[in-house]
C-alpha cells in the first residue's frame, strides 16, 4: 500500500489499510479538517496500529550554533529540542483522541517518528517522547495504554528494521 | 604544517593515503584501525629535529616495537616483505618537502633503514609539536625523565616527550590575549592553575596546592593542555596531536576543551585526534563555524580484504561509516526489535 507524505514515499506491503491521517484535500475521505494535531500517516495491521511522523531536517542546524555558544545560543538550542519533543508529543495525543472517537484505538499503537538527525540525537528524543507520552500502561488507574511504544530513527534505520515497508525520499518534479 | 601521510606495508596499513587539513583533524574508527599509528607516526616527523638520530630513530622510540627492532613496524606477511612511511608537509613559503622511510621486516635497527627526502631541509625549519597520550604522565613526572635516560624502560617515547614539553618555561614576554583568555577559561573549568616545583606539578586554587597525584585524572589532563598553552608550546604554526581526549573526562568539560581546541586551530594550531566518543564529535559539530578547518576522517575494514581503509568528510552528518554513531544505531535497532517485535519485517 503505497503512501506519499512530505516528500517521502512509503509502501505498506503488509498494510491492512494506510492513509494520510493528516490529510488537507477536503475531496478525499480521509480529510482531518479539526482544530487539532495529526500525525502524517496510520498504518492499520493485523495486530497493531502503526502512527506515522515525518520531520525532515534540509537543516539540521537547528541544533548547531554558528558561533561560540553564549548562554541564550545553549538556551535556544534546548528549546529547540524542547520544541521538537513538545510537537511529536501533542501530534500523537490528538491523533489519539481522534482514532479514540473513530473507534479506533482497540489494537496496540506504535508511534515512529522519522527525523532527519543522527541516532545519538534520536535515542535522546526517544527517550523523552518514551516518558512524555506516555508510552505502556502509565498510571495504576489505567486499564489501557495510549501508545505501546515510540521509536525514533532516521532514513537509514527506518529501512534497516522495517524492510516490510520501503521509505525514499521522492525526487522533486523537475529535478534530475 | 603537515599536508599528507601515506603508509605502505607499514604497521597496521597495507596501503593508505591521508590528505591532512591545516586545521583540525579527527580520526574516529573501531579498535585495531590504527587511529593511534597515524598520529604516532606523523608525530615522530613533527619532532624529528629535536631528537638525535633521525626519522627511523623518532619512528622507532615512539612506536617501541619487541626488542627495538625496526623492522618489526613492518605489516606482517608470512613471506619477507618491505615497507615504507611518508609525511609531506607544507612550508611557509607554500613549497612541499617530504620525509620518506623504508625498511623491510628483516631491517634489525634504525640505522638500517632508509631515510630519503629533504631531511636536512625538514631539520632546518623545526616544527614545534606536542602529543598527548591515552595515559596521563604528569603525575608520574618526578623522576621519570631521568629514570627514561639512564635505563631501558618499556615505554614509547611519546610519554617522556610530553613531559618535556611540560617542563619547558614560559616564553619571555607577556601573553598575548587570546592566549590569556583560552588560559582563562581551562582555569575557570578546573577551579585553578597549575605550578611546577621540583619536577612536580600542582593545581593551585583558592583551597591550596593540591599535587597532581591527588587530582582526578581528566583535572590532569586539563593542566597539561594549560601548561602548554601556557608555555607556549602551541602556538600559530605548532602541531597538537591528542589521543582520546575524553578518557577520563567528564563529559560536562567536553565543550570546554572542544571550545578550546577550536580555537587553538583559529590561532594557527594544527591538531590532531582520534576519539571513540559521541559528545566530542557533535561538540566539534555544535561549536566550529563555515570557516574553521575541521575534516573528520573514518577508518574502516574493507569487508572483502580486510585492509583499512578511510573516507573523510567536512560534514559530521556525512561521516560514513560513523563507529560511533553505528554503536547508537545498534541500540537504535535493539529497541525496535524488543518493542516492536516482527513488525515490518
Amino acid at each position: 500500500m503505497k503512501i506519499e507524505a512530505d516528500g517521502f514515499s512509503f509502501d505498506f506491503t503488509d498494510a491492512l489499510d494506510a492513509f494520510v491521517f493528516d490529510e488537507k484535500d477536503k475531496t478525499k475521505p480521509t480529510y482531518h479538517g479539526l482544530p487539532m494535531k495529526a500525525v502524517d500517516i496510520v498504518a492499520e495491521f493485523a495486530d497493531a496500529y502503526v502512527y506515522v511522523e515525518m520531520k525532515d531536517f534540509n537543516d539540521p542546524d537547528l541544533y548547531r550554533n554558528e558561533t561560540t555558544e553564549t548562554d541564550e545560543e545553549v538556551k535556544a538550542r534546548h528549546d529547540n529540542f524542547k520544541w521538537l519533543k513538545n510537537y511529536l508529543k501533542y501530534k500523537y495525543r490528538d491523533s489519539y483522541l481522534c482514532r479514540h472517537a473513530e473507534n479506533k484505538v482497540e489494537k496496540p499503537i506504535h508511534y515512529i517518528c522519522l527525523l532527519t538527525l543522527d541516532n545519538a540525537l534520536n535515542i535522546a528524543m526517544q527517550k523523552a517522547l518514551q516518558k512524555e507520552l506516555p508510552i505502556g500502561k502509565a498510571s495504576k488507574r489505567w486499564r489501557q495504554e495510549i501508545a505501546k511504544s515510540c521509536q525514533v530513527v532516521n532514513i537509514a534505520k527506518w529501512n534497516d528494521n522495517f524492510p516490510k515497508w520501503p521509505l525514499s525520499r521522492m525526487v522533486p518534479a523537475g529535478a534530475a | 604544517m603537515l599536508d599528507k601521510i601515506r603508509f605502505d606495508k607499514f604497521t597496521a596499513f597495507e596501503k593508505l593515503e591521508i590528505k591532512f587539513s591545516t586545521g583540525i583533524n579527527i580520526f574516529v574508527g573501531e579498535n585495531g584501525t590504527g587511529k593511534t599509528h597515524i598520529l604516532k607516526a606523523a608525530y615522530a616527523a613533527c619532532d624529528i629535529a629535536k631528537s638525535k638520530g633521525g626519522f627511523a630513530e623518532k619512528i622507532n622510540n615512539v612506536f617501541y616495537p619487541s626488542g627495538k627492532q625496526i623492522g618489526r613496524l613492518v605489516k606482517r606477511s608470512s613471506v619477507s616483505s618491505k615497507g615504507a612511511l611518508e609525511v609531506t608537509r607544507k612550508l611557509e613559503d607554500g613549497k612541499k618537502i617530504f620525509l620518506r622511510l623504508s625498511l623491510s621486516n628483516h631491517t634489525t635497527k634504525p640505522d638500517k633503514a632508509t631515510v630519503s627526502g629533504a631531511t636536512k631541509q625538514w631539520i632546518e625549519t623545526p616544527m614545534e609539536a606536542a602529543y598527548i597520550p591515552v595515559k596521563d604522565m604528569m603525575a608520574n613526572a618526578p623522576g621519570f625523565r631521568s629514570l627514561y635516560q639512564e635505563r631501558e624502560i618499556h615505554f614509547e617515547e611519546i610519554y617522556v616527550d610530553i613531559i618535556d614539553k611540560a617542563f619547558l618555561p614560559i616564553l619571555k614576554g607577556p601573553t598575548d590575549k587570546q592566549r590569556k583568555q583560552l588560559l582563562e577559561s581551562l582555569q575557570e573549568a578546573m577551579d585553578g592553575k597549575v605550578v611546577a616545583k621540583n619536577e612536580e606539578f600542582f593545581l593551585r586554587s583558592k583551597l591550596g596546592e593540591l599535587e597532581f597525584t591527588l587530582l582526578a585524572e581528566g583535572y590532569r589532563k586539563l593542566g597539561l593542555l594549560w601548561i602548554l598553552i601556557q608555555n607556549g608550546t602551541l602556538l600559530n604554526g605548532s602541531v597538537l596531536f591528542w589521543d582520546e581526549p575524553e578518557t577520563n573526562l567528564n563529559p560536562r568539560l567536553m565543550k570546554t576543551v572542544v571550545g578550546i581546541l577550536i580555537e587553538l586551530q583559529r590561532l594557527g594550531v594544527q591538531i590532531f585526534l582520534t576519539t571513540h566518543d559521541y559528545v566530542i564529535l557533535k561538540e566539534f559539530d555544535l561549536q566550529s563555524n563555515q570557516n574553521d578547518k575541521i575534516l573528520f576522517h573514518s577508518l574502516y575494514r574493507n569487508k572483502e580484504s580486510g585492509e583499512i581503509e578511510i573516507s573523510f568528510t567536512k560534514q559530521y552528518l556525512s561521516l560514513s561509516p560513523n563507529a560511533i554513531d553505528d554503536t547508537f544505531g545498534n541500540m537504535v535497532d535493539r529497541e525496535i526489535e524488543k518493542s516492536m517485535g516482527g513488525l515490518g519485517k
